[in-house]
């Protein structure tokens, strides 16, 4: 019989227990800490500061009397700012409808951007090495590209009177639409044409950057377990099915969380392209959010607005990651 | 942990005070004082401050005056954010119609009776523009422009002259206005390729709504002074108006010209407009970014009889900041660059803008020297009332009686929806309060 000697565990301090000598904390410390500081005072502190104004009726333009302008001129008025989202007033009619135009555009967005995405992610990564990077390079400049550039481009293309896609419709002897951009009127599967023409530059603009994430992705899906598919008789309909899409899963978390995101918080499009209209059907959260802040002086409710859109992206988010999340790795 | 609160106090200690505000602080007499102005950012209203500024230096060698712009809506922006901070500068160049909300509000100083009286400016100002900077019964500033965005008009001579219409215009009532713009409308196939009056602006619509009411001798406001009275057959005859513009006699498509695309100033300009209902300022505008381009700024007939009444903001002007550690120095800025008449003379002729100073306009040869379309303008001036306290103007103006006008327009929604919408929502902002 072997008797085998544990050592007795070495009590250690919780100095010690760090793992880092003095000068390595010293280093942390003063790295870590301007960071720390400009997220408490930029990120924090910002987010503090919305979540209080949510609870008063606050206007910039206004001298309050309590601590930091809070009180008096700007009083506190308790939930007040949530419960007028449910009135009959312009305000709160403007603000649900920014409800549902912000989900509109988000939830066709997602799939249609996937739609595009993953396929052609497929495709590019199934065809010669030497032409991966330049449909890569191609696909992933609107990416890069100003989102204003971008939206007065789409402007343009859509000009109902010397628009390219009038022309081109024309030409092939079809009716274009009056007015891709303001008619109030032209509502296609419930769907206002104005809004479907945001999402086609939005999505034009967006999808380059899913693409790289997707071919990076699939370039490293191990070549040995698409081999065994093979082996085993799969078509590729099959491999792609059974095997790819599955591998995918975690990229495809990453992708829809960060298109979701980017889709609840779209802004500058809306703005240069439609500036909200035809008749608030292409109002996002975060232009009524400017607008009311900005533009109303409303900064009150702004807040408040701003707090239901953070409780939207959170609930997309977790839902989300609760569907798409993974126990596994390759 | 004791180093290391003490270095995490010094550090926020350090951001706190980088982010802190410049100290102004308060000079002992005889030391220079150095003051603050802000206005929007424009080449013609820089170019107008840049010379009263290097005058009143040169005559206050104890005072330098540190000018700063900033683009449109971020000049809002700062404003609101910078306000709270007390970080805005000492004189700040307003738009009158904010006035009373930022003064209400707190955040402008009153102006000293001995810089000058309510009863003193009456005699300098007139009184559309004055009003926007008097504010329960107290001054607030100096106005510098009569902002007027009814009674005038861009007309295209070119076009007139290819329908065949005559030029100059002879319009005795407005039904000869839209007789001529009908002749200059084009269409290719059912799109309308160029509008012969193009009247579908955000502030178009309102003005000429309220302008409407007033010409038949009603009023857009209720008894009580702050609601307001939009459920009426006067609110009903003039969106009619505006609606039959559209629909029946095709001066515009407002599907294809309204506020978010072909802009009157833009479409106009671009030579898609025979007559463009905007305020002269874009005049100035369009003289500087359209050198070649003929037109001319005229007056329009009332849309009701034959008397012209209508509803006027306050134009820009000077405020001095209730945060200023030089009110003294602050207000003979303000003073010297809004009530002097040769600085006066100097912003009006600089930004092509209707002068508020009634001196300007009774001797008029300097200013129309300078801007000669604001001469079809100057007899309208009599004739403008200051458009009142509208709780929140551009509210009211943006969301609720443009799109619902338009809504009419568009033929999404009646006459009597249009003005029973703008009623019921228009009251609601006084309600909310």
């Amino acid at each position: 019989m072997t008797h085998m000697a544990i050592p007795a565990p070495v009590k250690t301090s919780a100095k010690q227990g760090s793992g880092l000598r003095v000068g390595q904390r010293a280093f942390v410390f003063s790295a870590m800490t301007p960071i720390m500081a400009y997220m408490l005072f930029f990120s924090l502190l910002p987010i503090v500061w919305a979540v209080t104004l949510g609870f008063f009726d606050y206007s910039p333009i206004r001298a309050g009397s309590g601590f930091l302008g809070l009180g008096g001129a700007n009083p506190f008025v308790g939930l007040d700012n949530y419960r007028a989202m449910f009135a009959e007033t312009q305000p709160a009619h403007v603000f649900r409808l920014a409800v549902v135009n912000t989900f509109t555009f988000a939830l066709i967005v997602l799939p249609l951007n996937l739609a595009i995405t993953l396929p052609l992610a497929v495709l590019i990564e199934s065809i010669r090495d030497r032409l991966k990077g330049l449909f890569r390079a191609i696909y992933f400049l609107p990416t890069i590209s100003s989102a204003v550039a971008v939206a007065v481009m789409w402007g343009y293309l859509y000009h109902p009177q010397q628009g390219l896609l009038k022309t081109l419709i024309e030409l092939v002897g079809l009716t274009p639409p009056k007015a891709w951009l303001t008619d109030p009127r032209a509502v296609y599967f419930g769907v206002p044409l104005a809004m479907i023409a945001v999402i086609i530059a939005y999505v034009w603009q967006d999808f380059g950057y899913n693409l790289v994430i997707f071919i990076a992705a699939l370039q490293g899906i191990p070549h040995e377990i698409r081999d065994a598919a093979r082996v085993d008789g799969a078509n590729p309909w099959q491999e792609f099915w059974s095997i790819t899409l599955p591998l995918l899963r975690p990229t495809l978390l990453f992708v829809c969380v960060l298109t979701m995101l980017s889709s609840l918080q779209v802004f500058v499009i809306f703005q240069v392209m439609t500036n909200g209209g035809p008749r608030n059907q292409t109002t996002p959260l975060v232009m009524s959010i400017y607008e009311n802040a900005f533009r109303y002086q409303n900064m009150g409710w702004a807040a408040a607005i701003a707090m239901v859109l953070l409780m939207i992206i959170l609930a997309f988010t977790l839902i989300q990651f609760r569907l798409l999340r993974t126990d596994w790795e390759y | 942990m004791k180093p290391r609160l003490t270095l995490l106090t010094w550090v926020i200690a350090l951001l706190v005070a980088a982010c802190g505000g410049p100290a102004t602080t308060a000079a002992p007499s005889g030391e220079k004082v150095t003051l603050r102005l802000w206005s929007h950012q424009n080449a013609a209203f820089q170019a107008g401050n840049d010379a009263i500024i290097a005058k009143f230096m040169e005559q206050n060698p104890n005072i330098e005056v540190t000018y700063e712009t900033f683009e449109y809506d971020l000049f809002i922006q700062t404003l609101q954010t910078s306000m709270p901070a007390g970080t805005e500068a000492d004189v700040i160049e307003m738009f009158g119609t904010w006035v009373c909300s930022y003064a209400e509000g707190g955040r402008l100083m009153e102006m000293p009776t001995d810089v000058m009286t309510y009863e003193q400016a009456e005699g300098i100002y007139y009184q559309a523009p004055l009003d926007g900077y008097y504010c329960g019964d107290k001054l607030y500033g100096l106005p510098q422009e009569f902002n007027l965005e009814n009674g005038g008009a861009l007309v295209n001579p070119a076009l007139f002259e290819a329908h065949g219409v005559a030029y100059p215009p002879k319009w005795s009532t407005f039904s000869d206005l839209v007789a001529d713009a009908a002749k200059m409308s084009e269409f290719d196939g059912e799109t309308m390729t160029h509008a012969g009056f193009n009247y579908v602006t955000g502030d178009g619509l309102p003005f000429a709504v309220l302008a409407g009411i007033l010409q038949q001798g009603g009023s857009y406001f209720a008894d009580d002074g702050r609601h307001f009275n939009f459920d009426t057959p006067e609110t009903r005859n003039i969106i009619q108006l505006l609606v039959d513009m559209a629909q029946k006699d095709k001066v515009v498509d407002p599907v294809l010209f309204n506020n978010d695309a072909n802009w009157v100033g833009d479409s106009f300009f671009a030579g898609n407009v025979g007559i463009g209902f905007v305020g002269s300022w874009a005049a100035g505008e369009g003289r500087i970014n359209f050198p070649d381009m003929k037109f001319d700024y005229v007056v329009i007939p009332p849309y009701f009889g034959s008397e012209q009444r209508f509803a006027a903001d306050s134009g820009w002007g000077k405020v001095v900041s209730v945060n200023t550690k030089h009110p003294k120095e602050a207000w003979m800025l303000a003073k010297f660059m809004a009530a002097e008449q040769e600085s006066a003379l100097a912003w009006n002729t600089n930004t092509s803008t209707i002068p508020a100073m009634k001196a300007l306009v009774e001797s008029p040869d300097k200013v129309l020297e300078a801007a000669p379309w604001l001469k079809a303008t100057f007899d309208l001036l009599p004739h403008g009332q200051y458009i009142g306290d509208l709780t929140d103007r551009d509210q009211l103006f943006y969301e609720i009686i443009y799109p619902h006008v338009l809504d009419a327009m568009q033929g999404v929604s009646s006459v009597d929806e249009a003005a029973q919408a703008i009623h019921t929502e228009a009251n609601a902002i006084v309600d909310a309060k």
